[in-house]
């Protein structure tokens, strides 16, 4: 489903992913680890398509399209979302207009009809429910004022209405209580399917527990320097990052 | 002078006149009305000033030359079809309705009769007959010098010949605003129309007016010059919208004198979204304390659209509040202007103003000339201004699309939600409703 081959991406001109190798299939849970500052926010925003990450060398392909090629909107009307580490605050956009916006401009992508706006709301009521959202964040303006979990749990929304086939979560866990990480976790859970993937970015391994991801990869500097199973993710957490470190400097 | 302005001064002048005696010759027994005296004395006025150049101050960024130099025909009525009154009547307002097509009052389609309690709308001219009520509108009148000499006002009182006097009587609160609904037709082009109001708020009562500037016709070529004379009484309370959406060919000079006295509310909201040239001069004058002044305005500006806000709150007596908020966004070659005064002078003590204009400027040739002015000679008050000039948030448009909404979409849904802060104000929800739809729709077909 996902290929990503020898892909350097730069920022401001300082190379952040230095050739990172990835293949995803269909109904793969990969999780993504390594300590602060080794490019793992970089891997998700390259897939995602944000401009001011620079792709230098290598491919990115999707369902067998040159992801590269597509613009921000297409890729997420191919399937592809990400959950933003720092979700971006919008006042003046309600979250309702926001949802409504964004299902539609997939529907209409993808050749459906759009919903009515019953229909609509049916559907946002439905999901708030299922991740613990009370109905007036639907009112409010999108992300303004919303705490840190309220974010995270709002990119959980997003992500159940527009069933990407590709989920990235960039360290949705991170600043969540046990009660939130364990909603998005159901999140996750209930969207897992043979046809959908998730690319998990985290930081610790407690978000694991509850999403059993079938791969685990670490990457520092730039590199993935070791993949293995589940049980990676756990070496991690007992000794820390700094055998990686170490391995990855003796080569 | 140079003789280059000379010379278009002089043509201005010839065409004026040729127009003021078409009007006195059409006089025949009616010379020594006092309407006719009214304007005579304004249009002696008017031949005594000059229009501004770019040398006056408040004139630095608007060139009146391309708008004075057309000779313009007095606008005439055209029979209106049910569907051109279609997009211009909001039904929902249960307002009363006062249309005017090219500056001539269509009574046919105007609720002249059957007004509601507490609400007067006579013709100037009939005002005029009245000893008490010629007196109240010549008093409003000589008030004008006090904010400044403006040239339009003068050129607005020699050629309205449809002015009105709306007048809330003591303690009435009129629940149905009064709408003026102002078409343009298209007809005898170039057209000159002078919409002309005085309002009379009285003691404790409450008014919404508003004012919408149409074009049937969306590349007609004509000049509206507005202007405005409001005085609320004690505790009188008057909500003024103004949605303006004139042809892209249109000159607008609209202005609007505002007097308050105690305890007294004001509130003007205003949306420019047409015209070619339009520029609005707005002042109040706060005659006694405790009041409230607010100014919320959006501007937006497309194409080669120049859009100017003048503004003017003079605070001279203690204890009274003023809020100005000033959004608007500029594409293409489009320019806007923002020149804010608030004057806080020694006896406005406890003096409570706010001033912020935002521009968002979105394109290399768009401009922005914001000046927001606070001069201040009392010690114990509350002052700020301020003034921003940015872009939309790219981080902003960057998540909206990472959604899946176009990037269009998502620049639209940021600019109305920029402008939107603004239209929340508006206390008259199937207003804001109005002028959020149309921001949708001009951002839309651009
Ligand atoms: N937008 C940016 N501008 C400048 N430097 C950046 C930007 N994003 C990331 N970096 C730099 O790239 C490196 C990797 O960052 P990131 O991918 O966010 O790491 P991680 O998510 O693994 O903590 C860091 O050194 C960071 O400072
Ligand atoms: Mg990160």
């Amino acid at each position: 489903m996902l290929h990503i081959k020898d892909l350097r991406v730069s920022v401001e001109d300082k190379e952040i992913l230095k050739g990172v190798n990835l293949d995803i299939n269909p109904g793969e849970v990969h999780a993504i680890m390594g300590p602060n500052g080794s490019g793992k926010s970089t891997l998700a925003n390259a897939i995602a398509g944000r401009e001011e990450y620079q792709i230098t060398q290598g491919s990115i392909t999707f369902d067998g399209q040159d992801l590269l090629d597509m613009e921000v909107d297409e890729r997420a009307h191919a399937g592809v979302f990400m959950a933003f580490q720092y979700p971006i605050e919008i006042p003046g956009v309600s979250n309702a207009t926001f949802l409504k916006s964004a299902i539609n401009a997939l529907r209409e992508a993808r050749g459906q009809e759009e919903l009515s706006p019953v229909e609509l709301l049916k559907l946002l009521r439905e999901k708030a429910r299922m991740l613990g959202i009370d109905e007036s964040f639907l009112k409010r303006s999108l992300n303004e004022g919303f705490s840190g979990g309220e974010k995270k749990r709002n990119e959980m929304l997003q992500m159940a209405l527009l069933e990407p086939k590709l989920g990235i979560l960039d360290e949705t866990d991170s600043g969540l209580d046990i009660d939130a990480l364990r909603i998005v976790a159901d999140a996750v859970n209930q969207l897992r399917g043979p046809e959908r993937s998730f690319l998990i970015v985290t930081h610790y391994q407690r978000l694991l527990n509850y999403i059993v991801p079938d791969y685990v990869h670490v990457i520092y500097d730039g590199r993935i320097v070791k993949s293995g199973d589940k049980e990676l993710a756990i070496q991690l957490e007992e000794q820390g990052y700094d055998w990686i470190k170490a391995e990855a400097v003796a080569g | 002078m140079s003789a280059v302005l000379q010379d278009q001064h002089t043509t201005t002048k010839d065409w004026l006149n040729d127009l003021f005696q078409v009007y006195e010759d059409g006089l025949n027994g009616h010379r020594d009305h006092p309407l006719a005296e009214f304007r005579r004395r304004a249009f002696r006025e008017l031949q005594e000033q000059d229009f501004p150049t770019r040398r006056d101050e408040d004139w630095k960024y608007t060139s009146v030359t391309p708008m004075l130099k057309q000779p313009y025909q007095e606008g005439r009525p055209v029979a209106l079809e049910a569907k051109d009154l279609e997009s211009a009547v909001y039904p929902e307002l249960n307002a009363v309705k006062l249309v005017f097509t090219n500056g001539v009052l269509d009574t046919r389609h105007s609720d002249l009769d059957e007004l509601p309690e507490g609400l007067h709308i006579l013709p100037v001219s009939q005002a005029m007959e009245e000893e008490e009520t010629r007196r109240w509108i010549e008093a409003q009148v000589e008030q004008e010098g006090g904010t400044g000499k403006n040239t339009f006002l003068p050129l607005n009182r020699a050629f309205a010949g449809q002015g009105l006097l709306v007048r809330a009587e003591r303690n009435a609160a009129i629940e149905r605003p009064v709408h003026l609904i102002y078409l343009s037709a298209p007809g005898a082009d170039p057209h000159f129309a002078h919409p002309q109001l005085f309002v009379q708020a009285k003691t404790g009562s409450r008014l919404i007016l508003i004012e919408s500037y149409r074009a049937l016709e969306s590349d007609s070529l004509y000049f509206t010059n507005a202007a405005n004379w409001i005085e609320l009484a004690a505790n009188a309370r008057v909500d003024h919208y103004r949605l303006q959406r004139e042809s892209r060919a249109a000159y607008q000079i609209h202005n609007t004198l505002v007097r308050q006295d105690r305890d007294s509310t004001y509130s003007a909201y205003a949306a420019d979204l047409g015209g070619k040239l339009v520029r609005n001069n707005l002042s109040t004058t706060l005659l006694n304390s405790n009041t409230q002044t607010n100014y919320y305005a959006i501007y937006l500006g497309n194409g080669k659209q120049h859009l100017d806000n003048q503004t003017f709150i003079d605070h001279a007596v203690p204890y009274c509040q003023s809020n100005e908020l000033y959004k608007g966004i500029l594409t293409d070659s489009a320019r806007g202007v923002f020149n804010g005064k608030v004057m806080v002078r020694q006896d406005a003590q406890k003096t409570n103003a706010f001033q912020q204009n935002s521009s968002l400027v979105l394109s290399p040739r768009a401009v922005m000339d914001t000046k927001p002015q606070l001069e201040i000679y009392a010690d114990d008050v509350r002052c700020s201004h301020g003034a921003t000039i940015g872009q939309l948030d790219e981080t902003a448009v960057f998540y909206l699309r990472s959604r899946g909404i176009p990037e269009r979409q998502a620049r639209n849904l940021l600019q109305q939600a920029f402008l939107g802060e603004v239209v929340d104000f508006m206390d008259l929800e199937p207003v804001a409703e109005r002028v959020r739809a149309l921001i949708e729709e001009k951002l839309r077909e651009a």
